[in-house]
């Protein structure tokens, strides 16, 4: 253990470390003594600034995800005893229970497996698609469907809702074909590209296959290879984790939506929904129940308990994708 | 048969643009024309023709007890917040471009408000922190708002010397909750802008010997300032479409009303103000970016 210290130590012509900087040092002007000197501080004190602010930044995010864990399992007693602050003193289940019977959980999360994750499929196919189709073949008039695009990014949802609207309750023009609390409401547009924030995805995939080397299909091209067999067997797996990437932001818009669904449905059970509506059920249920002697502070257990178990689902995705999120994104052609 | 390979390639461009193109008709342009035609019209009364030419948007601007008051409004916290968002994501993303222990954690604490605050739990969230006592993100900024940064003001010396920026301080460190949650998207945007920045270009500048200051603004900023572009216009468009901000909530209540024509009316008087003002905003910003030439 000593040798090894000592052989650190040592450099070359048997000078310690030391002894050799300073020989160093001696060659070196003022200012370069300065600006390594400065370099080393900052080197030094750097790190714990960085950790001081991340740590600030992060426990801002975090807390009130922490509050919400923190809520939900506590009785809602809990909420008037000054002494509680983040451990709750009666733990228990049986608040995330009433608010999952209330919000009619399970089903609940099948109706929005079906319609929300089918959608995000089904879009980020279809919107590769069009992106494929704008980033690499020629064709006349490419500008201003290109200029459509961009449109589909700025128009805000909510100032065609209507005009939709009509088009879904009379389809095609035939007033007997409404599609007004149909599913397809829902999947035609995600089918066709025209899905939630559609415009944004058809960029990115744009952007992205602008980025992947023209050689890959001619090659497939010359071999005989038909146009869609190499977009699926050439580009595709090639774009993998761009389209995990494009996946996950697809999955959160229509899982967090809740104003095209409720636009298109009378009736629909979405996860969003139910949570928005949370606080009006919870008052028909569990607070009449109680007769209604649970003050405005006691709710709120309810209510995080409600919004812990509807984000549940994408966190747990997310845990498993942000790998692919956060190391691969060079690749996920957000920049072009 | 044979077509030329151009030919041919042209045509498969439109196969794959195919079916996006059915569900725009279908879907958007129809709708969009729809909506432009209906705030010059008075659909309620009369659902074919009753045009009445402007009349929907001097309601909407000289009628409307709110509208014009609370699209100014808009427009000013636009104007404030987006520069904000925009600094603050870049110094995030510089800060997680660097290497330490725990970067892949920050990275994923940081794109989390991208999966949550879309949806209705960021209501909430920032509902119960308003009026639950204990929250402590709220005293957070509490603290910052009034102990920290009016004593560390005075600390320097610089307190009275101007009203306003301190105001501006105040406002930006009490809204550092709404700051930190709402830039998930620009620093995933700036991160991916930074790791293309090439290795040669670093080491050209460590061979110089250039501090970190001068590395940011003499290669980190020119790489990164095409993607400030596209983070600005997000940002705007973002903040714009955003169903909980007041004019969009009036619009919505509008609606609700069944007064489509005169919704659809501050929907695209809303919606040409901000086309208006982005394309002055990138003409300039245009100006001021860097363009490799490869």
């Amino acid at each position: 253990m000593a040798e090894a210290i000592k052989d650190d130590k040592e450099v070359g012509n048997g000078m310690s470390k030391r002894q050799a900087k300073k020989i160093r040092m001696a060659s070196m002007n003022k200012q370069e003594i300065a600006y390594l000197r400065k370099k080393a501080i900052i080197e030094k004190v750097w790190p714990i600034f960085r950790f001081l602010i991340l740590f600030g930044l992060c426990f801002v995010i975090l807390y009130p995800l922490i509050y919400m864990i923190s809520c939900a399992f506590r009785d809602p007693s809990d909420m008037n005893d000054p002494t509680v602050m983040w451990i709750p003193r009666n733990l228990t289940l049986q608040v995330i229970k009433d608010t999952a019977h209330a919000m009619d959980f399970w089903n609940t999360l099948k109706t929005t497996l079906i319609l929300n994750i089918g959608c995000s499929l089904v879009q980020v196919c279809s919107c590769a698609l069009a992106g494929y189709g704008f980033a690499r073949f020629r064709f006349k008039g490419k500008g201003l469907l290109f200029g459509i695009v961009v449109l589909m990014i700025l128009v805000p949802s909510q100032v065609i809702a209507i005009p939709q609207y009509q088009q879904f309750r009379n389809f095609l023009g035939n007033p007997d074909w409404s599609l007004i609390n149909n599913p397809l409401s829902m999947y035609l547009p995600a089918l066709t590209g025209n899905g939630i924030r559609s415009g944004l995805m058809i960029f990115i995939f744009r952007q992205f296959f602008k980025g992947l080397p023209k050689e890959l299909e001619d090659a497939a091209y010359l071999d005989g290879c038909g146009p869609l067999r190499t977009f699926v067997q050439i580009m595709i797996p090639n774009a993998l984790s761009s389209f995990l990437t494009v996946f996950l932001f697809s999955v959160v818009w229509y899982w967090n939506d809740y104003y095209v669904s409720s636009t298109f449905f009378t009736s629909n059970q979405t996860i969003a929904l139910m949570l928005k509506n949370l606080g009006n059920q919870l008052n028909n249920t569990i607070l009449k129940d109680m007769g209604g002697t649970a003050g405005f502070r006691e709710q709120i257990v309810w209510m995080e308990a409600g919004c812990l178990i509807s984000i549940l689902p994408i966190l747990v995705m997310y845990a498993f994708l942000q790998k692919y999120f956060t190391e691969g994104i060079e690749r996920s052609g957000l920049v072009g | 048969m044979k077509i030329a390979y151009e030919k041919r390639k042209s045509l498969y461009g439109y196969g794959f643009i195919a079916l996006w193109f059915i569900g725009t008709v279908l879907f958007f342009i129809v709708p969009l024309i729809k909506s432009f035609t209906y705030s010059f019209r008075d659909i309620e009364r009369n659902v074919f023709g009753g045009f009445v030419g402007l009349d929907n948007y001097k309601q909407a601007f000289l009628g409307d007890e709110v509208y014009a008051e609370r699209l100014i409004s808009v427009l000013k916290t636009t104007a404030l917040k987006t520069p904000l968002i925009l600094i603050f994501a870049l110094f995030v993303a510089v800060l997680l471009n660097q290497k330490f222990h725990g970067r892949g954690f920050a990275r994923a604490v940081f794109f989390l408000p991208v999966i949550v605050a879309t949806g209705p739990v960021y209501n909430i969230i920032t509902g119960n922190m308003a009026t639950s006592g204990n929250s402590g993100a709220t005293q957070f900024s509490t603290m910052f708002e009034t102990d920290l940064v009016g004593e560390l003001l005075e600390f320097l010396g610089v307190y009275g010397i101007s009203d306003k920026l301190t105001m501006t301080i105040q406002s930006v460190t009490t809204d550092i909750f709404g700051l930190v949650w709402n830039a998930g998207i620009q620093i995933l945007i700036f991160l991916a802008a930074l790791q293309n920045i090439p290795v040669s270009a670093k080491e050209a500048a460590q061979m110089e010997g250039a501090t970190a200051w001068e590395y940011f603004w003499k290669i980190t900023f020119p790489y990164v300032s095409p993607m400030i572009l596209a983070n600005l216009i997000f940002t705007i468009i973002d903040s714009f479409t955003d169903p909980s901000n007041l004019v969009m909530d009036r619009v919505l209540t509008m609606q609700k009303d069944w007064q489509y024509g005169l919704s659809a009316a501050m929907a695209w008087a809303y919606f040409g103000i901000v086309i208006v003002a982005l394309g002055i905003i990138v003409a300039i910003v245009n100006r001021f970016i860097y363009y490799e030439v490869d």
